[in-house]
């Protein structure tokens, strides 16, 4: 094995160090200038040259518009520094020989409760919706995301490197979302935190918020879901408003104390009251928290796509869009996002209308297609749905290249999550966040073999022992068993993670 | 009428000689018990692929030949009855329909609108044993062209709630055939060990033992009943007497159970009633592989549910058919408490062999190892003359994500290839990109 099974190790450090600073709330004023959505990565300078890794002879998939079947993905630290079928391979770098089979970059989920709605569904732990009032900007689902939740490493397991954890779809504006790292042995959200990632606010259109504040303060229909939208931002355009008039007085108030020419009474102004949610809000309207928004319906999205213009924010990507597809066109235009299932239809009205061809008909008229899962099931296998639609797509007449497809479960929702200067691909610069397959990640039969995060073997099939949670230690079946409990081995009904723990 | 039809399919077996080739599937013994489909039809000839018989043999080149709703020959060689369609599979895998257990189709059209529900009966009473969802069943349900154009042609509709929550029915995915859907009512017994009733695992097992015990005395004390001899019982007249058929032995008890001790209480209530359990789920079942095996008690279970999601699912893991295979135990694999994506049970099959599963084993639990589980081998599960005509030709593997059929035949009919949803991409593929299609 190339690196040792290592836990948490530099993450923490760096996530830690920046996460502070894009934290929101923890700045004392609101924001003053329009943020680029994505903020600067997280380390601007190079560090020292450090320990290098070749994987040597795999297919490599870049989910970069090329694939190099016989390739070389060169690793120094954390960062890949050169992908491709001819790179030099300097002297002391180690060498993996992956001969056989397929890197892909690790996969992306924009959309996981995991941590919030964990596993075992104990009362105690569903964090992820406060069904207290359809307007919550102010919740964060990182003060409620439960690092020991097992569903985190089955996600790891299935290759996925990076999630985005949102509140639930109860609310209109359920909160504040946060992207986390399948980091093993976390203790707290700060050693998964993404560095550098925006946060997301989480919007639900159609029959949730009505279904579930019908019978409370309401929204009881569409209509009272709409006007609950146009009242939160409006709230947030005056809250903005108020804040930028006071530091006007502000600033009016300093320079003449500098010029010395202060009445003797006058006093420096009084700043607004902070009100932590429509902070929040104010970061959608400045672009700096990015908007991930729960629509099924082609009629609902484009409703939210206009109001969306109207108050001067941006919606990065729709969520569910069982209906994206009658709406590709829009979409491309918005530069808005769909994170689509490959299958999911008819659990309730506004997704009667799935397609398995959601996704290639956004790919064919140029909108960017994610496939999410929404499910700690469907997070283990990103791939497979992402093969049915691809197929689907190509049963249909629809050109869509592996490359493609492969961009929807990894370079697309790094784009959405706005992090695709970081992961996504494999790119020289990026981090080296790679999955090793022993087949095409198209085919049922594939199996992750490996899972590196920046460049550490975080997961690897063949070991008796992968990471899990505090959660499941002394928990998985016959673990504290005494000899002979255990099914015998001629049952084939030993697992592997207990192999050790039954000798 | 029914003499008449038995005739009839007795002159047209003899006319057509029933060949054998070496390759071919020795045919269920069984004689079918009658269906309400059309023993005359047209005659359809599928030849040269890979015939993937569904109790584990395989016919390299073969030919299936149907004749309405039945398959009349499985072999090698030229079509023998003559027919009126003639499909090369040549290069291409024929399959059995395959079976999706434990489903909701044909009672759902939205899971979450309650007009277009009836998933079971839903009274306070836990024992509803005599619930029957034949009636229940919409031939017209978008699920039905949904489900069947993916190689899905039938299912085992069951209900949910209570205990003993009724019988499900076999259903034959032809749309609108509101007289042929149900291909078979009342097939098997369906209902939920763990902590179903009074919050209490401990407290369901034994409201079962007693619904058991009061049915079998029941039916052998209905006149004292009907006399009102006879003490309080643990259930309507109507759901006890419903257990006559699983107290016989001749329809399965399938139960839904996770935890092993639930499971090994399933194994325990078969051997004390003489029952044919069947463990639904069984997150924990390979933990117990050897009390099934030697019970012979099948699971049937869904491949990728790997989460502990409650304490009862501790040790769930992607290889529990792989083991419980392993240790001899009959498995079926379905999408469990699903309408709207059994047709997903192709995909489960392939993570259950990605996860050790042998291939036939797979193959075998969405068709003739599934049929056997719940007593309707004699006329679905396998390509053998004599069996319902429902028949799928893939392209290639039909396990592969890849991999949808070309072809389906229902009741010995080649379904349009289309489906709600494919109606819906073509409207807006039009749309999008005007002029192409």
């Amino acid at each position: 094995m190339p690196r040792p099974l290592a836990f948490v190790g530099s993450h923490l450090v760096l996530a830690a160090a920046l996460s502070a600073c894009s934290k929101p709330g923890r700045t004392t004023t609101p924001p003053e200038t329009r943020a680029t959505p994505t903020p600067s990565p997280p380390t601007q300078t190079r560090p020292a040259p450090g320990p290098k890794v070749a994987f040597v002879g795999a297919r490599v998939m870049t989910a970069a518009g090329v694939t190099y079947d016989r390739g070389v993905v060169l690793v120094e630290r954390d960062r890949i520094v050169a992908v491709g079928s001819d790179v030099a391979i300097p002297p002391g770098t180690k060498v993996v020989d992956v001969a056989g089979k397929v890197i892909t970059p690790g996969l992306i989920d924009t959309h996981s409760h995991i941590g919030v709605y964990p596993a075992p569904h104990f009362d105690a732990h569903q964090d992820g919706n406060e069904v207290v009032d359809p307007i919550t900007p102010y919740a964060r689902a990182e003060d409620a995301f439960w690092p020991q939740d097992p569903q985190i490493d089955r996600a790891r397991e299935g290759g996925v490197t990076t999630m985005q954890i949102l509140p639930g779809s109860a609310n209109l504006i359920g909160g504040v979302s946060v992207v986390v790292r399948t980091v093993p042995g976390a203790r707290s959200i700060h050693d998964v935190r993404f560095p550098g990632a925006p946060y997301g606010l989480k919007m639900a259109c159609g029959e949730n918020p009505k279904r579930v504040y019908g019978d409370k303060s309401g929204p009881d229909t569409r209509m009272g879901n709409i006007a609950g939208f146009r009242r939160a931002f409006q709230q947030a355009v005056e809250y903005r408003a108020a804040w930028e008039r006071y530091e006007d007085e502000l600033e009016a108030y300093e320079r003449k104390e500098a010029d010395g020419e202060l009445e003797e009474d006058e006093r420096p102004p009084e700043p607004p009251t902070r009100d932590f949610g429509l902070e929040t809000l104010a970061k959608v309207l400045d672009g700096e928290i990015l908007v991930h928004n729960h629509c099924y319906r082609a009629d609902e999205m484009s409703i939210m796509l206009e109001l969306a213009e109207e108050f001067g924010f941006h919606i990065r990507s729709f969520h569910h869009a069982v209906e994206a597809y009658k709406i590709a066109d829009r979409l491309a235009a918005a530069e808005t996002a769909a994170s689509v299932w490959a299958d999911w239809w008819g659990f309730k009205a506004e997704a009667f209308d799935s397609i398995r061809e959601n996704a290639a008909m956004l790919e064919m008229v140029g909108a960017r297609a994610i496939i999410h899962s929404d499910s700690p099931l469907g997070i283990q296998r990103l791939n497979q749905e992402a093969a049915k639609a691809m197929y689907a797509g190509r049963r249909a007449g629809i050109e869509v290249s592996e490359d493609r497809a492969l961009r929807w479960i990894t370079a697309n929702p790094a784009w959405a999550l706005g992090i695709d200067h970081e992961v996504g691909t494999l790119e020289p610069g990026k981090l080296a966040d790679l999955v090793v397959w022993d087949a095409s990640p198209f085919s049922v039969y594939a199996h992750v073999e490996q899972v590196y995060l920046g460049g550490e073997l975080v997961y690897d099939r063949n070991r008796d022992e992968n990471p899990h949670t505090d959660f499941e230690t002394g928990l998985r079946p016959f673990e504290l068993a005494p000899e002979g409990i255990a099914p015998k081995a001629g049952d084939g009904a030993r697992p592997a993670s207990t192999r050790e723990a039954t000798k | 009428m029914i003499r008449r039809r038995t005739l009839l399919w007795g002159a047209a077996l003899s006319a057509i000689g029933s060949v054998r080739g070496a390759h071919a599937a020795a045919p269920s013994r069984r004689r079918p018990r009658d269906l309400p489909f059309d023993w005359d039809g047209p005659r359809v000839a599928i030849v040269g692929g890979k015939v993937l018989v569904g109790d584990g043999t395989v016919v390299e080149g073969g030919t299936v030949e149907l004749r309405g709703a039945r398959i009349v020959r499985v072999g090698t060689g030229a079509p023998q009855a003559g027919a009126d369609l003639v499909v090369d599979a040549s290069g291409k895998v024929v399959t059995p329909g395959f079976i999706a257990a434990q489903s909701q189709v044909g009672l759902v059209e939205i899971e979450a609108e309650r007009s277009t529900r009836d998933l079971g009966r839903d009274d306070e009473h836990p024992i509803r044993a005599a619930y029957d969802v034949a009636p229940a069943v919409h031939a017209g349900s978008s699920l039905v062209p949904v489900t069947a154009v993916e190689g899905v042609t039938t299912t085992v509709t069951v209900p949910r709630g209570g205990v003993i929550a009724g019988q499900g029915a076999v259903l034959d995915m032809v749309a609108w055939d509101h007289r042929g859907i149900v291909g078979r009512p009342r097939v098997v017994m369906v209902g939920s060990l763990g902590r179903a009733y009074a919050g209490s695992r401990a407290a369901t097992l034994a409201l079962v033992r007693r619904t058991l015990e009061d049915a079998r005395f029941y039916l052998a004390n209905r006149r004292a009943y009907d006399r009102r001899a006879l003490r309080d019982l643990a259930a309507a007249p109507a759901d006890l007497a419903a257990l006559g058929p699983v107290l016989a032995g001749r329809m399965p008890l399938a139960l839904s159970a996770h935890r092993a001790s639930d499971i090994l209480a399933a194994i325990e209530l078969g051997r004390a009633f003489g029952l044919r359990v069947v463990v639904v789920g069984g997150a924990q079942a390979w933990q117990v592989a050897d009390a099934l095996a030697e019970a012979k008690v099948p699971v049937v279970l869904q491949p990728s549910h790997n989460l502990p999601g409650s304490i009862d699912h501790l040790g769930a893991t992607m290889e529990n058919a792989a083991r419980l295979h392993a240790a001899g135990v009959e498995i079926g694999i379905a999408v469990l408490d699903e309408g709207h994506n059994v047709r997903n049970v192709t995909q489960e099959a392939g993570i259950a062999v990605a996860a050790g599963l042998p291939y036939d084993a797979a193959i075998r639990a969405m068709s003739g190892g599934l049929a056997r589980i719940y007593g309707i081998d004699d006329a679905w599960g396998t390509l053998a003359e004599g069996k319902v005509a429902n028949v799928a030709v893939w392209p290639d593997d039909p396990l592969e994500l890849s991999s949808w059929p070309e072809a389906v035949f229902v009741h010995g009919r080649a379904l349009p290839m289309e489906s709600r949803q494919t109606r819906l991409r073509d409207r807006y593929l039009s749309r999008l990109r005007p002029g192409e299609r």
